[in-house]
């Protein structure tokens, strides 16, 4: 069992899920944050902390394409240790529909 | 010579006392780290070294409140359970591993201002209360605090009984506990004062008319829920029946759950 990030969080990356994840299984792109399910104890206390609601669990229809395309992005970004300031445009595009076909980026995030 | 034990576990914390309730059942208290802060019902990542030296740790609910000197946990005892197989058996002067993070929804702030505040749990479940049961915000947040809690049999309700027991005579909160504290314990598998669980106790009304208090309703319930999976879905939709929303510390609302222990 665990939790997985979706395409919601694209371009928006508001961080609110990083500060109360008790295990630090976030990792973070570019413009997204995925879950290690590996690491992902299951608490659940990330998926309504979510201000995009874009945190679900692994029994959630649809959930596991999710769920591997967390498991691949984990393995290759940063962890994310606190939250940060949410991208520019968070707002505008919380909702937009399928931005893992339009605005998902694979790179890395930048590291300070 | 006084040689002092070198502490060789990440994060280790030392054991001050147990206490055995049940063959299944036991609670423990730990040295606190100085700067641990958190906030009353959180949890955190307890655990022991494996054999391959790795730590293996599971989410447990602080059951101390958070002006406690020391830290207090309440676990089941799982027969080859990986964790608590090892954990019951630890004994004072022995070290834990505890992660410095606290986190968790069954928290105050997760929930709008309202006049009562219901817990309602089962087994181990009651953890996250005992710890905001000894914090005077609690009695300052809420006109009545009711502890729900239900078990298989009356020992396995003896820590929290044990609890609300000597909560009105506490010599620190006491006072402030008054008359707000009502206790509601039920059993599943053994004759009691009230049977079965405490959903139907809910569906029924029963619980209410014990009480004496009134239905669930927005404006003034707030409802925290720490217990099996299935307890948790049966009260959630018993809240959301009543027109009450799930809160979060980011958007705190009409009712929270703890996700993190569920059997």
């Amino acid at each position: 069992m665990t939790y997985a990030v979706t395409d919601n969080c694209i371009a928006c990356k508001y961080t609110d899920c990083v500060d109360v994840c008790p295990v630090d299984c976030f990792y973070e792109g570019e413009n997204m944050l995925v879950i290690d399910p590996i690491e992902c104890i299951d608490c659940g206390v990330c998926e309504p902390e979510c201000p995009a609601d874009a945190i679900i669990a692994d029994t959630a229809p649809d959930a596991e394409k999710w769920v591997a395309m967390n498991t691949k992005y984990a393995a290759l970004w940063p962890v994310i240790l606190s939250s940060k300031e949410p991208l520019p445009d968070a707002d505008d595009h919380d909702g937009t529909p399928n931005k893992f076909e339009t605005l998902f980026s694979e790179a890395p995030a930048v590291q300070a | 010579m006084n040689v002092q034990a070198v502490k060789t576990l990440p994060d280790a914390q030392t054991v001050t006392s147990v206490n055995h309730w049940t063959d299944t059942l036991f609670s423990f208290r730990v040295s606190r780290p100085k700067s641990l802060r958190f906030r009353s019902g959180e949890f955190v990542m307890i655990g022991l070294l494996k054999d391959d030296g790795k730590p293996l740790l599971r989410a447990y609910s602080i059951a101390s409140p958070s002006w406690d000197e020391e830290l207090e946990f309440y676990s089941i005892k799982v027969p080859n359970g990986p964790l608590t197989s090892r954990l019951q058996k630890i004994e004072e002067g022995d070290e834990i591993i505890l992660r410095p993070k606290p986190v968790g929804t069954l928290v105050l702030d997760a929930l709008l201002p309202g006049k009562r505040l219901w817990m309602i749990c089962t087994g181990t479940g009651v953890a996250p209360f005992a710890s905001l049961l000894r914090d005077p915000e609690t009695y300052e947040a809420y006109d009545q605090v009711i502890l729900a809690h239900t078990c298989r049999t009356k020992a396995e309700l003896a820590y929290g009984a044990a609890l609300a027991k000597a909560l009105p005579d506490d010599p620190l909160i006491g006072e402030l506990v008054g008359d707000k504290l009502h206790y509601y314990p039920t059993t599943t598998r053994e004759p009691s004062a009230n049977e079965g669980r405490i959903s139907d106790h809910i569906r029924s009304g029963e619980v209410f008319e014990k009480l004496g208090l009134p239905q669930w309703n927005a404006a003034e319930d707030r409802i925290m829920i720490c217990g099996s999976m299935a307890l948790n879905k049966d009260i959630m939709s018993l809240c959301e029946a009543q027109g009450l929303t799930e809160g979060a510390n980011s958007n705190p609302a009409e009712f929270v759950v703890e996700k993190a222990f569920v059997d």
